[in-house]
């Protein structure tokens, strides 16, 4: 019987150990250890949000690079196709510019030949009527040296108009 | 290496549970050697003691040297105040008769000095009516009766009834009480500076073993039963289970008796929860114990005393069932180990002891290992029923609202 009757003096006592224990447990040892393991947890929690930020802006860094590149590289092209084009346009105009130069060039030759040509034919024109004159009074100086020849000459020149 | 420490670590686990099984069996064979008294023995173990009873050495024949603590006794006497003193060995009688008191199955009873109760070995008409006489013509007291009360040695004395004693003597359940405080002190004061020391770590020795701990009664017995307002309670829950469940452990080593197997100590927890509960009540609570809403009003007269009642029977249940177990646990162990002596016929027949003596530590160890898991088990119940006892006096009831909107309900339905 005596077994579940309780024991004033125990109970007592079981009030004084367990309220002690609890309040001292509860200022130096649960507050403190609860509070360390709320705070870690919500430091991995913290921490994991903070990758996982990090994580999204690498990826948003990453997509921003690519966006960069295609766009440099679009430009490269643009820039390729202008210059390309302004290489044709230049090679062009320097190709039309050389033309209309050397056809001045050519025309002024061609002047300045067809000039030469008809200074050159008068020259020729004189010198061969020169040299003409001169052969000319050699020959006449030659035949006119021979005397008896020119006698014989006239003479034949003489007996035509006779029979005549 | 690694199995080999395990191996030895098996080995010590199984030693130890061996010399707790035997321990009580010292404790208990300290007989007269003639008949061995089975359920003294167990009431004994169980029971409160003002002895801290290490061993018993034999000193030939049917002698024996008690070693034991006395502890000491703090009585509030409400004629001569505050007493305090031991009771040693041999002379415990004697000197408790010195200070007035009669030294009856570990309990003090104030006696009236110079009073015969006995003439010429026949009471005294007075006394008569206390006392009844035995096969062997012995006088003895009424059973449930507590005029007369007799020491160890058959002497009858008065109770003096005018004198009102209260015991708060330090006894061994107390100390050890004392000794589980000290060891939770210990523990978690180690373990808060650990944190203090290295915040934000992952946990290393002692604190690695007990966080899980700390965490499966937060989130597994707190949490789902306390509406999300179980942090207040915490520090109340963890030294609960704590307390419990290191008492029950500590109850089941060597030299060590149960702790929680005292009815008292379980109607001190429960009456903790019984107050909180009753502080965590909301309005919906007292008002469904009071006037139960929704019913009607001979319904109402009914529900009162049943929820009433009801208040009362769980920390009646909780009390009953720590109780019972740890205490069922240690005289289950206990009637084993007594079979050794009960078939061995207290030392007369040593073969019947030592046929009997596997069995009875076989069974006994298979006792005593579910005990060390019932030990954790009582301890998660209490601590969850006290959540759960909490959570329903928090609760609000959305129903209540419901009653006068019910028709517009059953539309908005249809």
């Amino acid at each position: 019987m005596e077994i579940i009757l309780p024991n004033f003096g125990l109970f007592f006592w079981t009030l004084v150990v367990f309220l002690t224990l609890f309040f001292l447990l509860k200022k130096f040892a649960w507050k403190p250890i609860l509070k360390a393991i709320k705070d870690r947890e919500t430091s991995i929690e913290e921490k994991l949000n903070a990758a996982q930020a990090a994580e999204a802006k690498m990826q948003q860094l990453t997509a921003d690079n690519e966006k960069l590149l295609q766009e440099a590289r679009a430009e490269r092209e643009v820039i390729l196709r202008e210059a390309n084009n302004a290489k044709d346009r230049i090679v062009a105009e320097a190709r039309e510019q050389a033309k209309r130069e050397a056809d001045k060039l050519v025309a002024g030759a061609q002047q300045q030949i067809a000039l030469a040509q008809s200074a050159a034919a008068e020259e020729l024109r004189k010198l061969s009527a020169n040299l003409a004159l001169e052969i000319a009074e050699k020959v006449l100086r030659q035949e006119f040296a021979d005397k008896a020849r020119q006698q014989q000459y006239v003479d034949s020149l003489l007996k035509d108009v006779t029979l005549n | 290496m690694v199995s080999y420490r395990s191996f030895r670590l098996r080995i010590a686990v199984l030693g130890l549970l061996l010399v707790s099984i035997l321990s009580p069996a010292w404790a208990g064979g300290g007989g007269d050697g003639k008949k061995f008294d089975v359920s003294g023995t167990l009431f004994h173990h169980v029971l409160e003691t003002h002895n801290w009873h290490i061993v018993d050495i034999p000193k030939g024949g049917s002698e024996y040297i008690h070693v034991e603590i006395p502890l000491p006794w703090i009585l509030y006497n409400s004629k001569e105040g505050f007493q305090f003193f031991c009771l040693d060995g041999a002379h415990a009688e004697q000197d408790a008769l010195g200070k007035g008191y009669v030294l009856s199955h570990e309990k003090l009873y104030p006696v009236k000095k110079g009073v015969q109760v006995l003439e010429n070995g026949y009471p005294r008409p007075e006394f008569q009516e206390h006392l009844t006489v035995t096969a062997e013509g012995k006088w003895i007291p009424k059973k449930g009766d507590h005029h007369i009360v007799a020491d160890h040695s058959g002497n009858l004395y008065e109770v003096d009834h005018s004198v009102s004693l209260w015991d708060f003597s330090l006894s061994k359940t107390p100390l050890q009480m004392l000794i589980v405080g000290l060891i939770m002190l210990f523990l978690f004061l180690k373990m808060a500076a650990y944190y203090k020391r290295n915040p934000g770590q992952a946990p290393k020795g002692i604190a690695s073993f007990l966080e899980p701990i700390i965490q499966f009664v937060e989130s597994d017995i707190a949490k789902p039963n306390m509406h999300g307002k179980h942090a207040r309670y915490m520090p109340y829950l963890l030294t609960l289970f704590f307390f419990i469940w290191f008492a029950n452990i500590l109850g089941l080593t060597p030299l060590n008796s149960n702790i929680a197997g005292n009815i008292a100590i379980t109607v001190a927890l429960a009456t903790l929860t019984l107050l909180i509960t009753l502080f965590s009540g909301t309005r919906d609570y007292y008002q469904h114990i009071f006037w139960f809403p929704g019913v009607p009003l001979p319904v109402k007269f009914i529900l009162l005393p049943v929820e009433l009642v009801g208040v009362f029977t769980k920390p009646f249940s909780l009390t009953i069932r720590l109780f019972a177990n740890i205490a069922a646990g240690h005289f289950m162990v206990m009637a084993l180990i007594s079979l050794i002596f009960i078939v061995g016929k207290a030392g007369e027949s040593v073969a019947g002891a030592v046929a009997i003596t596997p069995l009875s530590l076989l069974f006994s160890l298979f006792i005593m290992t579910m005990e060390v898991l019932v030990a954790a088990i009582q301890a998660y119940v209490f601590t969850l029923l006290t959540c759960v006892f909490i959570g329903q006096a928090m609760e609000t009831h959305h129903h209540d609202h419901d009653h006068d909107h019910g028709h517009d309900h059953k539309h908005a339905h249809a």
